[in-house]
């Protein structure tokens, strides 16, 4: 489409929301909503779900693409999108729409940022087990569109596990939900779990239902340092299989021993969590597990130690992401550090997710290509995958940052054709460029 | 049929009236009589069968073991029941990454069975677990007394092979959360076996806990019971497992199984907390003392492994055991936010008192998950039209109280007219898109789970029908 037709198409949309009460539209400032280097014609700002609809509505009446904003903490994800026209900021859908903590669920509007969120529930004792890192400015929408998630992967799995009910405005422009807000509920098909990860290719998500956990009572954090990933590891499974109260664990690489613990060797780090006597009883057997192991045992400030892992691990210049069973996180985390080593490489695995995160500072797009190469066979090698999380547009281009196409496809791309026919949502960012 | 028996063999096909009458119905009283039910034995024979049908344009309904309480697994407009039983092979438990890959017909119970020389079990425990299967369990996304803590079938479900509508085979999820693209498998759990056939299923195991106590809390007031429930979540506590039984449960299953149920109790609450010893012992004695705190008479800790299984065995049994008071019993089951629970319960009895109907109240009070059960004799002429109606009624009071009409057992042919109370036209059309995704046409376990049109004409559903517009309007939360 020649860009004449473009910015016709845009004024004309533009007119069409500009109605009293309307979604406030701007044409300046566009940087703030880069993504991969593109820039929208307009930005729309909106502090109320009616709006959305109207902007979905006639963004696909004009034909325009759209990406949903939140926080930008997690913009980097996903393929370079084929077309961005507009940027829709739903940071002003900031209202906590009701919270029961004698229910332990909370109704939240998308923009709520995380940390805003946290602060209120903490009042009460509780929390929603998400963290990802970097993720102080990001909003509840986009954690949950991004399947944001962090060290409390281990205990609390992920976003999918904690939202109960969920709206959302469909591409042109129609308001739907699914689930509610009671803790069990299986009343229709589980649509949130498709919007979870689905980085706003199917449906802006403007509400969202949460159950809670009850924030412990006692929290210690311990790093142990060790004398090669595999005794990390061991430490890891021993810990997990005596049933002790972890409520994160983490297998991390010298460089980011270094930059967490201060300590440049292979390490692991626990988050103890939970009543009085178990955290007691779970220091104690941790200490004789890693005296077992002939390693060194600290006890460490927990929230300084969390801050940490958190400056390290937020989305950076090159970010991946490999999914492998737990029994070959070892031995993938080393080849990983032999391949990345050389580039300033920070690597932390949730050990019983197989997760393990790259945080790689490339000195080239050429080398930042490469490296994605190196972990990819890595990955394959053991019977696992790499998601590229955040790279550099040029880096993207050449790849599909979902890795190769899995068998579902299909059934996929009938999704999406199902739900979004225009291509009106993030367009081109999805996996296989759906 | 022909097709059908030369596609899997005759020993794997049945078609007589005599052989077909036990695949009329499951565990409810919803009818529906299929042509003919196949029993494959491989991935291979289900997308055979699957195929002939399809293309004779005969519907297909999956069925596990039948113990489905919404009508999931009925023929509601005939067809071809593919029963999925002889497939129950457990084809992988992988310890030291805590997955398990089974065929779709293992019985619930058989896979923790299988796990346990490891310290492994599958955490899912519907009451039915004994008989019901996990590929049921996934197509109902089914609970069960301890999914308070553990979460219900969806947390434990991480891939599965299908067998669509048309007879291709597909493969969703994985043997981890982390695969790319969007989470099909986490769609399918709870699909009702509207979307495809699962015809091998990977799950999660979960470690044995190194501790148990479990406690029998007795109460002379049903409100101070609920009230205890809300007060034990509110204190930050999560037990594995929190349940009530009513009076009418305890007079059922006491005088047989003799668990320790006093018959003079109003309400007990069994509650359940696992992990490590000194943290069940901590929990253990907080619990006790907010039970106290509201009002219960006295709170029992089970000691032994045997006075702990003599507690569950009451509970598990509980529904089965209403057959001793009544000939027939119709199984609810509907969701409120906990703090509801006194006053939606009170209600509760308050409907079946006006339609002079007994009721026994056995659920997941921790989850505010309700299970009214409504006692009558079907020999007694217009009574199960008021049963129907007393149900219908409860299920709005579910719903006007913010909950929800199913925590687990589905909505199946029973509930679908009850949708609209929850969700919206233009809701229900987006989920309608998901069977076009899945390939699923009109012919796919027809007549299930969403409101429907000609062609399900059976005796019951007219009149839940009829009912469901009586209560309307049409409410929308
Ligand atoms: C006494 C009693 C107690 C119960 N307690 C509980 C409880 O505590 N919690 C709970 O959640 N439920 C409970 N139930 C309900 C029932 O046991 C569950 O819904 C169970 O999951 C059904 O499994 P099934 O194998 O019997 O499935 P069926 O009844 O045979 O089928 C149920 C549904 O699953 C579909 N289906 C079956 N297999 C497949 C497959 N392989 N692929 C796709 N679709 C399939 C069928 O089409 C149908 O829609 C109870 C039932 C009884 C009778």
């Amino acid at each position: 489409m020649s860009e004449a037709v473009t910015a016709h198409r845009v004024d004309e949309f533009v007119a069409a929301i500009s109605q009293p009460d309307a979604p406030a539209v701007f044409r300046d400032g566009l940087a703030a909503y880069a993504v991969d280097g593109l820039l929208p014609e307009v930005a729309v700002t909106v502090t109320h779900t009616d709006h959305v609809r109207l902007n979905l509505s006639e963004a696909q009446k004009h034909g325009l693409a759209v990406i949903p904003f939140g926080g930008g903490t997690h913009s980097g994800l996903g393929n370079v999108p084929t077309a961005y026209d507009i940027a829709l900021s739903t940071v002003g859908l900031d209202r906590i729409i009701a919270h029961e903590p004698a229910d332990m669920t909370v109704t939240v509007e998308a923009g709520v940022p995380l940390a805003t969120l946290q602060a209120v529930l903490a009042h009460h004792g509780q929390f929603l087990p998400l963290d990802p890192p970097g993720g102080g400015g990001a909003t509840v929408g986009g954690v949950l569109a991004a399947n944001a998630q962090g060290a409390l992967r281990h205990a609390f799995g992920t976003a999918r596990d904690w939202l109960i009910g969920v709206k959302v405005v469909q591409a042109d422009g129609t308001l739907v939900k699914s689930g509610g807000r009671v803790v069990k509920n299986v009343a229709g098909y589980d649509m949130g779990k498709l919007y979870v990860g689905s980085l706003g290719s199917l449906g802006v998500i403007v509400e969202a239902t949460f159950k809670l956990a009850p924030l412990p009572a006692a929290v210690a954090a311990i790093g142990v340092t060790c004398p090669s990933p595999h005794a990390a590891a061991m430490l890891l499974f021993a810990a997990h299989d005596a049933g002790l109260a972890l409520h994160a664990a983490e297998l991390l690489s010298p460089a980011a021993g270094r930059a967490v613990l201060g300590d440049a060797r292979w390490s692991a780090l626990v988050r103890v969590a939970g009543r009085a006597r178990a955290v007691e009883r779970t220091l104690r057997e941790l200490r004789e597990i890693a005296g077992g192991l002939r390693a060194t045992y600290d006890l460490r400030d927990p929230a300084q130690t969390a801050r940490a892992w958190d400056d390290a691990f937020a989305p950076g210049a090159l970010s991946l992401r490999v999914s492998v069973l737990p029994r070959s996180v070892a031995g993938a985390i080393e080849e990983m550090e032999a391949a990345l080593g050389g580039a300033a490489a920070l690597l932390s695995s949730t050990l019983g997710a197989g997760l393990i995160r790259a945080r790689v500072r490339p000195e080239s797009d050429a080398e930042a290509g490469m490296l994605v190469g190196a972990v990819r066979d890595i990955a394959q090698r053991h019977d696992g995958a790499l998601v590229v999380e955040a790279a550099a547009p040029a880096v993207k281009r050449a790849i599909d940052v979902f890795g190769p196409a899995r068998p579902d496809f299909a059934i996929m791309r009938r999704l999406k054709q199902a739900l979004d026919p225009s291509r009106t949502l993030a367009p081109g960012r999805f996996a296989g460029g759906l | 049929m022909q097709s059908l028996e030369r596609a899997l063999g005759r020993e794997r096909v049945i078609s007589t009236p005599d052989e077909l009458i036990a695949y009329e119905f499951d565990a409810t009283i919803e009818r529906g009589m299929p042509q003919a039910v196949v029993f494959p034995e491989s991935t291979e024979q289900v997308a055979a069968a699957v195929r002939v049908a399809h293309r004779a344009g005969v519907p297909v309904i999956p069925r596990g073991a039948g113990t489905g309480l919404s009508g999931g697994a009925v023929a509601a407009a005939g067809g071809v029941v593919v029963a999925l039983t002889r497939m129950k092979r457990v084809l992988k438990i992988d310890v030291v990454d805590r997955v398990a890959v089974v065929e779709p017909g293992v019985v619930n119970i058989d896979l923790s069975r299988a796990a346990a020389p490891y310290g492994l079990y599958y955490a899912p425990d519907p009451s039915s677990q004994r008989a019901c299967t996990i590929g049921g369990n996934v197509a109902e996304n089914a609970g069960g007394p301890h999914c308070l803590a553990m979460g219900t079938t969806t947390n434990h479900v991480l891939g599965l092979e299908l067998v669509l509508a048309d007879g291709e085979v597909i493969e969703v999820g994985g043997h981890s959360r982390d695969v790319a693209g969007y989470d099909l498998t986490g769609a399918f759990v709870g699909s009702e076996g509207t979307l495809a056939i699962a015809t091998k299923i990977i799950v999660r195991l979960s470690r044995i806990p190194e501790a148990t106590r479990t406690l029998l809390a007795i109460f002379d007031q049903i409100d101070d019971a609920s009230g205890a429930v809300s007060a034990i979540i509110a204190a930050g506590m999560v037990p594995s497992a929190l349940e009530m039984m009513d009076r009418n449960i305890i007079r059922a299953v006491e005088p047989v199984l003799r668990c320790g149920y006093p018959l003079d109790a109003e309400a007990v609450l069994l509650i359940e907390v696992d992990g490590l010893e000194e943290d069940t012992v901590e929990q253990a004695e907080a619990i006790d003392a907010i039970c106290r705190r509201h009002g219960a008479r006295e709170v029992r800790l089970a000691r032994e492994a045997a006075d702990r299984e003599l507690l569950w065995a009451g509970r598990k049994s509980s529904i089965s055991a209403l057959g001793r008071l009544y000939p027939n019993y119709y199984v609810l089951d509907g969701v409120v936010p906990r703090t509801r629970l006194p006053d939606v319960l009170r209600q509760v009895y308050a409907v079946a008192g006006r339609y002079g109907l007994a009721v026994a109240n056995v659920f997941h009070a921790g989850d505010g998950n309700l299970h009214p059960n409504l006692l009558f004799d079907e020999r007694e002429p217009g009574v199960t039209a008021k049963v129907l109606d007393a149900g219908a009624e409860i299920m709005r009071l579910c719903v006007d109280a913010g909950g929800s009409i199913t925590g687990e057992h589905g909505v199946g042919v029973e509930k679908r007219d009850f949708m609209a109370w929850l969700f919206s036209g233009d809701d229900l059309y987006a989920m309608s898109r998901l069977k076009t995704a899945f390939k699923a046409g009109e012919d796919f376990n027809p007549c299930k789970a969403f409101p429907t049109h000609a062609g399900c004409g059976e005796v019951t559903q007219a009149q839940v029908r009829r009912t469901a517009a009586a209560i309307g309007p049409d409410l929308y939360v």
